[in-house]
């Protein structure tokens, strides 16, 4: 196995599937029946990327973006249309079992376990079959134990296990051989804050002390900022940014919202350059300001010495803001109320 | 070796989770017996109801029945699991089958076995101590070395077949009712020897679905028959080869469908 830096190696891959429409109705699925309409839909649309051994990537996109399309070609599930992809060195469609062996795959959809067995007898089988010995198994066992409090549930059947719980253990069940990278597809959907947070909590500490690489696609966006250093976008099957999740609100916010209160209404903030007046509400003004051509510290100076001013803030759209704006528009204009709702 | 071990591994905890549900279990035994209980019928049926079908005696036509009792009891035993394939891809479940470091067939052959089915051989030997009997068989020592060998033949056969259909699944998604046609109706056609039919459909049963190879060919081996039908002396030891030529190309349609599959949404 090649035992370089890189973990995820993806150039021109593309992804396209034949759908068959019927039409509508009864008359319109009997036409479709002798009469085919093929369209070829476009999934992935040659992109490309790398990914590091030690990278929380998160990879996002509205629904139909091509999201789990691309995992499910670097699990081997489906086979690319054109374009190459290397998984720990191995073509995934290629080298199904060996590639099965090197990645965990995390559907948050959908369990890895055995719906009627209890949680134990998943994992033992998932040992067989993954080839684990008993003592690696046991250790690695009383790891994911401490981490996500598996004890409890091991004699339960998957079936009673509530949504957070069964996470927890489909979580642990894709580590039993300890894989060096790691696919997560919407892990947290559908889960309660607490349980949110003890899986983002498991994930951060997987990735710092074992060095696990992580591919996680979430519609969650607190998930990408509290988990991950690099951020994919992902939009009609082609990548539009891929970097710094840091980075993402420097190349795609050229304004900033200020909140500014005043001891009494009836203040009319005019006659700054760069700066444009959104909302007054009461004491309440909501300004934007262009970000690129003037520095917050002179708008913020002019206003305090112009106006009595009792309160002042800066809002950081969130990185979920930017997203939805990138979606919407493609013109990034944080609005005042958005950004009061996501503080 | 190793890899036989996980399967068996995998195939005693599907067994495990099906007893999980006990009442559903036991009505499975009902419904297994009461399936069975039909099929002595039709042996008794042949027995009684005929007495001779194009120069094929009674005694012959239970033999015939024998053979193909043997082979799809085998096949039932193997495959059963190939029934329901179409579920698995309709629900995505196939998905997980593709991220585990095993074969994906050995994965779905040892999903599920209808171990009940070997109830299915009771009937195979039954009908073979009475078609040897009446069918007047001289069992020599090549006879009973090659008696195996015929039956892996039409194992190998139907097997074959079953998993072309199943690929089928690949592209079509639902294929259930394929399925049973093929599987299920079709082996109505080799209950007799298949020199009744016009001269079309025995083409078809030998070289197009070659079903013909699992009884009524070997049979004449068996039986000392001389050729009936297209029956060619050579085709009376094709068993093996057709069920190996049927075996290689199912086994490359399934792997053209894995390659083919689509998964579900999300």
């Amino acid at each position: 196995m090649q035992q370089g830096n890189i973990a995820i190696e993806v150039k021109g891959l593309s992804k396209d599937f034949d759908v068959s429409e019927s039409g509508k109705g009864f008359s319109g699925k009997l036409k479709a029946l002798f009469h085919r309409r093929r369209k070829i839909i476009t999934a992935v649309d040659a992109i490309d990327f790398e990914i590091n051994r030690g990278e929380f990537v998160g990879y996002v996109g509205e629904n139909g973006a091509g999201k789990s399309t691309t995992i499910k070609m670097l699990t081997g599930i489906l086979v690319p249309t054109s374009g190459s992809a290397e998984v720990n060195g191995i073509i995934p469609f290629k080298e199904r079992k060996k590639n099965a062996a090197k990645i965990g795959v995390v559907f948050g959809q959908r369990t890895q376990l055995w719906w009627d067995l209890p949680v134990r007898e998943s994992f033992d089988l998932l040992r067989v079959i993954f080839r684990v010995s008993q003592p690696d198994f046991n250790s690695q066992i009383k790891k994911l134990d401490k981490a996500l409090g598996l004890d409890p549930l091991m004699n339960m059947p998957v079936r009673k296990l509530s949504l957070g719980q069964r996470m927890r253990c489909d979580i642990a069940a894709s580590l039993i051989h300890n894989p060096p990278v790691l696919f997560l597809d919407e892990p947290t959907i559908g889960l309660d804050v607490l349980a949110k947070e003890s899986i983002r909590n498991f994930l951060t500490e997987i990735n710092r002390d074992e060095g696990t690489t992580i591919i996680l696609t979430t519609h969650d966006m607190n998930d990408i900022e509290q988990l991950c250093k690099r951020l994919i976008i992902l939009e009609e099957g082609k990548i539009m940014y891929d970097g710094e999740t840091e980075l993402l609100k420097q190349k795609f916010i050229h304004e900033k919202v200020i909140e500014v209160e005043f001891h009494d209404d009836g203040n009319v903030i005019q006659g700054i350059p760069g700066v444009t007046v959104v909302r007054e509400q009461g004491c309440k003004t909501w300004l934007t300001f262009d970000n690129d051509n003037y520095g917050i510290g002179d708008v913020i100076g002019t206003i305090a010495s112009r106006y009595e001013i009792k309160d002042i803030s800066v809002n950081e759209p969130s990185v979920e803001s930017i997203i939805r704006n990138i979606y919407n528009t493609r013109v990034t204009r944080a609005t005042p109320s958005e950004e009061s709702r996501n503080k | 070796m190793e890899s036989i071990k996980i399967y068996l591994t995998l195939f005693t905890t599907s067994m495990k989770a099906r007893m999980e549900y006990k009442a559903s279990f036991l009505f499975y035994i009902f419904a297994i017996l009461t399936f069975y209980a039909g099929q002595f019928g039709l042996l008794f049926i042949l027995l009684n109801r005929f007495h001779e079908i194009k120069g094929w005696s009674v005694g012959e036509m239970v033999f015939l029945y024998s053979l193909q009792a043997f082979a799809f009891g085998f096949t039932n035993l193997i495959f059963s699991q190939l029934v329901n394939f179409d579920k698995m891809i309709v629900d995505g479940e196939f998905d997980r089958v593709l991220v585990r470091p095993l074969s994906p067939l050995g994965q779905v052959i040892f999903s599920k076995f209808e171990v009940s089915t070997a109830a299915h051989l009771i009937i195979g030997s039954t009908a073979l101590y009475f078609g040897s009997r009446y069918g007047n068989i001289d069992w020599t020592f090549y006879k009973v070395v090659l008696f195996p060998v015929i039956i892996t033949g039409g194992v190998l056969i139907a097997g074959g077949i079953r998993l072309m259909v199943t690929a089928v699944a690949f592209w079509t998604l639902r294929n259930r009712s394929l399925v049973h046609t093929v599987i299920f109706s079709s082996k109505e056609f080799i209950n007799y020897p298949v020199n009744i039919y016009n001269v079309g459909m025995q083409f078809f049963l030998t070289f197009i679905f070659p079903i013909a190879f699992i009884n009524f060919y070997p049979a004449h081996f068996f039986l000392d028959r001389s050729g009936t039908g297209l029956l060619h002396p050579l085709l009376e030891m094709g068993t093996p080869i057709v069920g190996l030529i049927v075996t290689t190309v199912s086994i490359f349609s399934w792997k053209a469908g894995v390659n083919h599959y689509q998964s579900t949404g999300s």
